[in-house]
């Protein structure tokens, strides 16, 4: 059974004099305990994807349209009162910069206790302080983070409080937006481990945002490629980032540096994301792709639709091939 | 926090002990002769001119001068002024009652309104509401407050004659009880309404820009990501953070407690520490100035104090620093 339907998800961000088209017409389907990678370049729409699920885009500066259905909760149509039901209880997130995630005038344990009762009213005092330690311990934290303030915390001690809260209440879909870029490897592989693990317990699903593509093949199931506000490639991870059809997961994958076998030139995507308050013709990648023809700059390409639950948006992606020239398989 | 207290405590004293030696310096240094002020005449007769040297000290080293008047100090005794002859102690004394009655009461006012329309306007930013308080508060911060006050005068008590002009209870009564609070208040009135708009207009830009940088903060996010209602996040969380800002200015507003409104004093003739300064400036009365200077630097080394304990009370990350 689908578990989070995603459905034409389009966001409008409202300027002085334009308007942005962050997330244009994006689709996607997961199933509980599905994890989902969803990569791209600063500015590619990612976060406010995040934002647009978790319906925390202002109501003043942004429009979302399009429909997000979790089970059979349509998101966009519910009420403001009702969107607080469902916040941290079926949707919970962990957010970059945890450093910032907390009020650094309040004590971690006082922040924890208050944000914990918001969806457990009742709860006595004393069982409320045991529920947060065991929460605290969960994320290998020792129990004086309780009494500290977040700046007597290091990033990695924020990051499991972060981790912390967004587990607090058995949410049903976490979002991880960036949640590990800012710490050290080593930190950033433990704590996904125990979010792995604890996940497994949970029976949680998954949305990673990040731009860290070894992140998402060492923990997600499935990926989604972000380009300027589109997926232009998504499926399971084991195909499309081992197998890349569209030029720009390639030059992605190609970006990342290697620890492994020869030295090798890193090759960076030229020029940048473009200006999504224009309207763009054709594809949105044709003004950076090396493969670019003239079809590219004049109409978008459909989402073709593969086997595996694989989709690619590209002129040359025929039949599960990547065809540039014609008869001729090109592979880079 | 016992620590910090300790260590605010010994820089305010340093303070304190400092300005004592520049208050004298400064006098010292600052042009013109006391004695001929003293005799009433352009120029005394040397006999008269020795004399009153020689009865206030003039005639020994200034080093001497200063180790008498530490001395003096230590005992409590802020010297005798020039003019009027009288202990300087018990003058201030007289006068800085009605002084911290007029200053206290308009600074608590002004913070609470200026604080209160400053959390208002950031919370419904952009409103109509906020565009007309954001405008007059440049209005009112860039009027001169003796103008202001000069002005508040012709309508209320000239034109309208509803208001005294001038003066602390009126001269030709003589009310008790409740009639004399009555009579002090309306007095007060008009000074404090010409304080209160001039300061206002601090605290509102204070509280509102705070606030507004508050809210953009990422915790604030999470907070809503958490389903907290916007009047929970802000009562405790915002606030919390943004009222720092407020509270250093109200600090160094309070420090210049004694002298901040000495202006609003003249205009209204208001019996306390304004005009009495002033005049001791005009007339060289050096020990009652030197008296005024060590109140004044005594109020600000205890306002800091105060000011950093409430700060490092609330913010938690002063006291982290400090270790």
């Amino acid at each position: 059974m689908v578990f989070l339907n995603v459905k034409k998800l389009n966001v409008e961000y409202y300027t002085k004099n334009n308007s942005v088209h962050a997330v244009q017409d994006i689709s996607f389907q997961l199933d509980q305990r599905d994890t989902i990678g969803i990569v791209g370049e600063s500015g590619s729409g990612k976060s406010t994807l995040a934002m647009a699920i978790l319906q925390l885009i202002p109501k003043n500066t942004g429009k979302v349209t399009g429909k997000i259905e979790m089970k059979s909760k349509r998101l966009l149509d519910l009420t403001p009162s009702e969107i607080r039901e469902v916040r941290w209880v079926d949707i919970a997130a962990v957010f970059q910069k945890s450093m910032n995630a907390l009020s650094p005038v309040h004590r971690v344990g006082n922040q924890l206790s208050d944000i914990y009762r918001l969806h457990e009213k009742n709860i006595p005092h004393k069982m409320l302080k045991q529920r947060i330690f065991q929460l605290l311990d969960m994320v290998n934290l020792p129990s004086h983070v309780y009494k500290a303030y977040p700046h007597e915390l290091s990033g990695g001690m924020m990051q499991r409080v972060s981790i912390a809260l967004g587990l607090m209440h058995n949410p049903k879909l976490l979002i991880l937006d960036e949640a590990t870029t800012a710490l050290d490897v080593v930190t950033q592989t433990q704590i996904l481990k125990e979010l792995m693990e604890l996940e497994e317990k949970m029976g949680l699903t998954r949305i990673m945002i990040t731009h860290d593509l070894s992140i998402v093949a060492s923990s997600c199931k499935k990926v989604a490629v972000m380009y300027s506000g589109q997926i232009v490639e998504s499926g399971f991870v084991k195909d499309v980032l081992y197998n890349p059809l569209h030029p720009y997961t390639k030059s992605l994958i190609k970006s990342v540096p290697s620890l492994k076998g020869e030295n090798r030139k890193i090759t960076a995507i030229k020029g940048s994301i473009p200006d999504l308050s224009k309207p763009i013709e054709g594809c949105v990648f044709a003004a950076r792709c090396p493969y670019a023809k003239e079809v590219c700059f004049q109409s978008a390409p459909e989402n073709s639709e593969l086997e595996n639950n694989r989709a690619v948006k590209c002129h040359f992606v025929k039949g599960g091939e990547f065809v540039w020239e014609e008869g001729k398989q090109t592979i880079v | 926090m016992a620590n910090y207290i300790q260590k605010r405590i010994i820089t305010g004293i340093l303070i304190i002990v400092v300005s004592i030696v520049l208050n004298f310096t400064l006098i010292k240094l600052s042009p013109g002769d006391p004695i001929r002020v003293l005799s009433g005449q352009d120029s005394p007769s040397p006999q008269m001119q020795a004399e009153l040297t020689a009865k206030y000290g003039l005639d020994q080293s200034v080093f001497m001068q200063f180790i008498n008047y530490v001395g003096n100090l230590a005992k409590g005794d802020l010297g005798v002024s020039i003019l009027s002859n009288q202990p300087v102690l018990k003058m201030i004394m007289e006068r800085i009652g009605p002084t911290l009655l007029l200053a206290l009461t308009t600074a608590i006012i002004a913070l609470i309104i200026g604080t209160a329309l400053g959390i208002y306007c950031a919370r419904y930013r952009g409103s109509r509401f906020d565009n007309i308080v954001s405008g007059s508060s440049y209005i009112f911060d860039s009027m001169p407050n003796f103008w202001l006050g000069m002005m508040l005068i012709m309508i209320f008590s000239s034109s309208l004659g509803w208001l005294p002009t001038s003066g602390m209870v009126d001269l030709r009564t003589n009310y008790t009880g409740f009639n004399y609070y009555l009579d002090v208040f309306k007095h007060w009135l008009l000074p404090a309404t010409t304080i209160v708009l001039v300061t206002v207009p601090y605290y509102f830009r204070i509280a509102r820009s705070s606030i507004i940088q508050v809210m953009s903060e990422d915790f604030i996010t999470t907070l809503r990501a958490t389903g907290m209602s916007e009047s929970r996040i802000f009562n405790k969380y915002v606030f919390k953070n943004a009222i720092l800002p407020t509270i250093t200015v109200f600090g160094i507003n309070l420090a210049y407690i004694v002298t901040g409104v000495a202006i609003v004093e003249i205009v209204f003739s208001w019996p306390g520490m304004g005009s009495f300064m002033l005049d001791a400036i005009h007339r060289r009365d050096y020990p009652l100035l030197m008296g005024i200077y060590l109140l004044l630097s005594i109020s600000v080394a205890i306002m800091m104090i105060i000011v950093d304990v409430i700060y490092a009370y609330l913010d938690p990350r002063i006291l982290y620093k400090e270790r």
